[in-house]
């Protein structure tokens, strides 16, 4: 049955305009689809294919092509293999359609990627925080988000050359090789 | 392993310098902080007492252990028969209101500090703080991400840092029995910088968690109790903290998820 299937899958994605598909093993097919052809790309996957697990919706930030990519990593039972279902949507103005009416679990997903990349999701049950309810800054996974130059500004450094090291030093003892030297 | 004597705030060094801009930490040098010298009573048979107190409070701690990372890993074999913890007398307790010491194990969020700290001001005197793994001393491996506080001393005392990535149990134990020592010889009075410098350690919570910070503990109050009020405890921080603060309520009960009517 499930041989059967994965043939009839081949041959019908092969057959689909605008979709690139590439078979990496038996168990993991990547898909590059057009925006506007995932959610009916991802029905006939669930419908007809038994990709019944939504395992994890991921974000990529390609800031120098001014677009975000959007991961639909689906699982089947019936055929054992994983389809990840990629898309790119323009950085600007970050908007696509919520998979929730297929996918319940895609609500947490797409609520986890709205907070860190500021992607809204139209029709997601819930775009409101989720893990950083107490971050009121940017979204912190984009890639314009300078994350070393926030902490520089927010936070202080413990000294790395304390009086009571120098004092130790003077003395014989302290560190022998320093860091800075160990990776070189 | 590598012990660290924590002077009480940050920034320990000589290249100190005074900046008090908005989203930045308060630094404060240390000559700023009142020193606890400890009295020698003139009765001697007073000072036995006391050296008799600190031994048996040495000897039976509880030991809180908030794990917040991954060092939190290392205690279960320093708690059970390998290394055994409890021969030395300290063994762990589940509520911060009956226990002595306060281990933060690993990197400490944001979000993790203010239950932290919530957790910290529940304990009551005398308390003392471990700080285990680097990341409690400067942020560690975690050092550029935003969602971590760094310094854990900023935001209220420490006695003790084991650091390490992560520090293994003897590292563990080795830090237990350093503060054992301090707390015999008197040394171990960090919980008492607290209240003394409560309007820094305040102004660095501030400065983290916005202006309406407040928590269920009134230090201010438990620092009269005590007797450590100094000029450092109030300042501009605590009338802050005053102008804001709200009341306490309490909380509503609720049965099947209907609310009770007020």
């Amino acid at each position: 049955m499930s041989k059967e299937l994965n043939l009839w899958l081949d041959k019908l994605l092969s057959d689909i305009e605008s979709v690139k598909v590439k078979r990496n093993s038996s168990r993991r097919i990547r898909i590059d689809v057009e925006p506007r052809a995932l959610p009916a790309l991802l029905e006939l996957l669930q419908g007809r294919a038994s990709y019944v697990h939504l395992s994890a919706i991921s974000c990529v930030d390609w800031i120098d092509d001014d677009q975000f990519e959007l991961v639909y990593h689906v699982w089947s039972y019936e055929t054992n293999s994983l389809v990840s279902a990629h898309t790119r949507i323009p950085r600007e103005p970050g908007v696509y359609l919520s998979i929730y009416d297929l996918y319940e679990p895609a609500g947490f997903f797409e609520r986890d990627i709205h907070e860190m990349y500021g992607v809204y999701f139209e029709g997601s049950p819930d775009m409101g925080k989720f893990i950083l309810t107490e971050w009121n800054g940017p979204p912190p996974m984009r890639k314009e988000f300078d994350s070393e130059a926030f902490v520089n500004q927010t936070f202080e450094w413990e000294n790395y050359r304390p009086q009571w090291l120098k004092d130790l030093e003077e003395e014989g003892g302290g560190i022998s090789i320093r860091p800075e030297d160990a990776r070189r | 392993m590598a012990r660290i004597d924590c002077p009480a705030g940050p920034g320990n060094g000589d290249d100190v310098t005074k900046d008090k801009t908005e989203n930045t930490l308060i630094k404060r040098d240390d000559e700023s902080f009142p020193i606890e010298v400890r009295q020698e009573r003139t009765n001697p048979l007073a000072n036995v007492f006391d050296g008799l107190v600190r031994f048996c409070q040495a000897r039976s701690m509880f030991m809180l252990h908030y794990c917040t990372g991954c060092g939190a890993i290392e205690l279960p074999p320093a708690m059970t028969s390998r290394f055994d913890m409890e021969r030395l007398g300290i063994q762990p307790m589940v509520t911060p209101r009956q226990a002595d010491i306060l281990l933060i194990t690993g990197y400490v969020s944001i979000k993790t500090l203010k239950r932290i700290i919530l957790t910290y001001e529940q304990m009551p005197a005398p308390k003392y703080v471990i700080g285990i793994c680097s990341c409690t001393v400067n942020g560690g491996m975690y050092w550029q991400s935003y969602a971590t506080a760094k310094m854990l001393k900023a935001y209220f005392p420490v006695d003790i840092y084991i650091a390490g990535c992560m520090p293994r149990p003897e590292a563990v134990i080795e830090g237990l029995k350093d503060l054992m020592g301090d707390i015999k010889t008197g040394r171990a009075n960090s919980w008492k910088k607290y209240f003394q410098n409560y309007d820094y350690y305040l102004g660095n919570q501030q400065k983290l968690f916005g202006e309406n910070w407040q928590t269920p503990t009134d230090i201010v109050a438990e620092a009269q109790h005590y007797n450590l009020m100094t000029d450092q405890t109030l300042g501009e921080h605590t009338a802050l903290l005053e102008k804001h603060q709200q009341p306490l309520q309490a909380l509503g009960m609720s049965l099947h998820g209907q609310k009770e009517k007020a």
